[in-house]
């Protein structure tokens, strides 16, 4: 235990070198590269709160903008609801106006669908009624009627009006030559009769063929060119089909 | 304990086995430290680097614990007095080899320089005038027991950590001597725990000196202030 002067200066030279050494070599490096990473971690943490701060502001301002967007969705709901409620009122509207013209053109569709069968039970029934007076008057009809129908047809052709007769007396009807039809062979007589009776009446002098038409069914016709005075069953028939017709 | 033997000779300077092993250390803690932190890195710091940045932050924070703020400042010098105080004490296992703290010499020299980083950083701290008016304080009849208290905490630095070391290595050597082989295991992981624990204090204690000498103005400046941490300055 003895204090060797040299040996403690020396070693106070090598604790300061060492000092040096470790301060040059160890300290400041380590030092420095803490530093940089703390400076590195603040840098990250103030960039982290500025993306919080900003996250935040964001946060809010979408939030805000949310709640505008509710108010606007709320806001064209409503305006919705009440279009609707127009275009409703408005299409409930036009539907009740399609409704009643459709109703009534339905009605009308009806009523000349009803008119139309009428007319057509009333041609049925014109044709039915025919057919039926055509075969009683076809079972009627015989010299005893074709007679009396020539003696009628004699005296309608007297009380037939003059206006009726001014085209024939005229001779625009007929060459001169006539013919009379019947159901039934004319006697003799009959045809004098009627020869008689067609030449007072028209005034002239008169050259008739007399032929026999089984479809007149009872009676006569004269034809006269153009012009014709029917006066038999088949006539009568037709008439009375044609005015039923007519309805 | 024989003393340090002369190894050789720089004409009147006597270079002794502890000059010489203390260079051997400062070999060692350049090239080591060189090699460490040739590649440091911010991002992924290595195996080495993560060891050498938590002994230096463990540093730091002890002489945060003591002097709050002048970690910076204090880190250099308590950070080399602990390590190289640490190898030093350690530098005994290693077959062939002295500890150099356990040369009278070195502890000297260690406590002188811890003497005049006291009054270095005091009067850095506080001014030269504010730093001597605390030797007068609370009377300047206490000057000569502050003076006399300054060299013997300085004399009792030096004599414990050499007394501790050189007790311990010399009890190894004494039961190597008398006993086996195995024998000496349990004396020297004792003499490592030792070594590490006397280093500790030896820092620490200079740290509280010093962390005395920066907070004497305060002291005096406010009677009332709590005393500094000098008083803490006694020895295990």
């Amino acid at each position: 235990m003895e204090l060797n002067w040299t040996t403690f200066a020396l070693e106070i030279i090598n604790f300061l070198a060492l000092l040096w050494i470790l301060k040059r070599f160890l300290y400041r490096p380590v030092l420095q590269t803490l530093a940089e990473r703390r400076a590195g971690i603040e840098r990250t943490l103030a960039e982290a709160r500025a993306s919080e701060a900003q996250a935040a502001a964001m946060q809010q301002q979408f939030a805000g903008r949310l709640a505008d967007w509710e108010q606007e969705k709320a806001k064209a709901r409503q305006d919705f609801a009440a279009e609707l409620a127009s275009e409703r009122t408005r299409q409930m509207a036009a539907l009740a106006t399609e409704l009643a013209s459709e109703r009534e053109r339905s009605a009308a569709q009806d009523a000349h669908r009803q008119a139309t069968q009428r007319r057509e039970l009333a041609a049925q029934a014109s044709t039915e009624a025919r057919q039926f007076a055509s075969k009683l008057l076809a079972r009627l009809a015989g010299p005893e009627l074709e007679e009396r129908l020539v003696q009628l047809f004699s005296e309608e052709l007297a009380a037939l009006p003059e206006e009726h007769l001014g085209a024939v007396r005229a001779g625009q009807n007929g060459d001169g030559r006539g013919m009379v039809s019947s159901a039934f062979a004319l006697s003799a007589g009959q045809r004098q009769q009627l020869s008689d009776a067609i030449e007072t009446r028209l005034g002239k002098t008169l050259v008739l063929d007399f032929v026999v038409d089984p479809s007149l069914l009872a009676g006569a016709r004269l034809t006269l060119g153009a012009w014709q005075l029917d006066f038999s069953l088949a006539g009568e028939l037709g008439v009375f089909s044609e005015a039923a017709n007519r309805g | 304990m024989e003393a340090a033997g002369v190894v050789f000779t720089l004409g009147w300077l006597q270079i002794t086995t502890t000059v010489v092993t203390t260079w051997g250390l400062l070999l060692v803690f350049g090239i080591g430290s060189w090699l460490a932190t040739r590649h440091l890195s911010v991002d992924q710091p290595g195996l080495v680097q993560t060891a050498l940045e938590g002994a230096v932050q463990s540093i730091a924070a002890a002489i945060d614990g003591v002097l709050p703020g002048r970690s910076e400042l204090l880190l250099p010098f308590i950070g080399t007095l602990w390590l190289f105080v640490a190898v030093a004490n350690l530098t005994g296992l290693v077959p062939e080899l002295h500890s150099p703290t356990a040369d009278l010499s070195t502890t000297a020299a260690l406590a002188f320089v811890v003497f005049l980083s006291v009054h270095w950083y005091g009067i850095r701290s506080a001014g030269l005038k504010d730093y001597l008016q605390h030797y007068l304080t609370p009377s300047p009849i206490l000057l000569p027991f502050h003076l006399l208290g300054e060299l013997s905490r300085t004399l009792a630095l030096a004599m414990r950590l050499f007394g501790n070391i050189m007790s311990l290595e010399m009890a190894a050597l004494l039961v190597l001597l008398v006993a086996g082989l195995l024998v000496p295991v349990p004396v020297l992981m004792l003499h490592i725990v030792e070594a590490l624990v006397q280093a500790y204090i030896f820092g620490m204690l200079a740290l509280i000196y010093i962390a005395g000498g920066m907070q004497s103005h305060e002291a005096s400046a406010s009677p009332e202030a709590p005393q500094t941490n000098d008083k803490k300055g006694s020895a295990p």
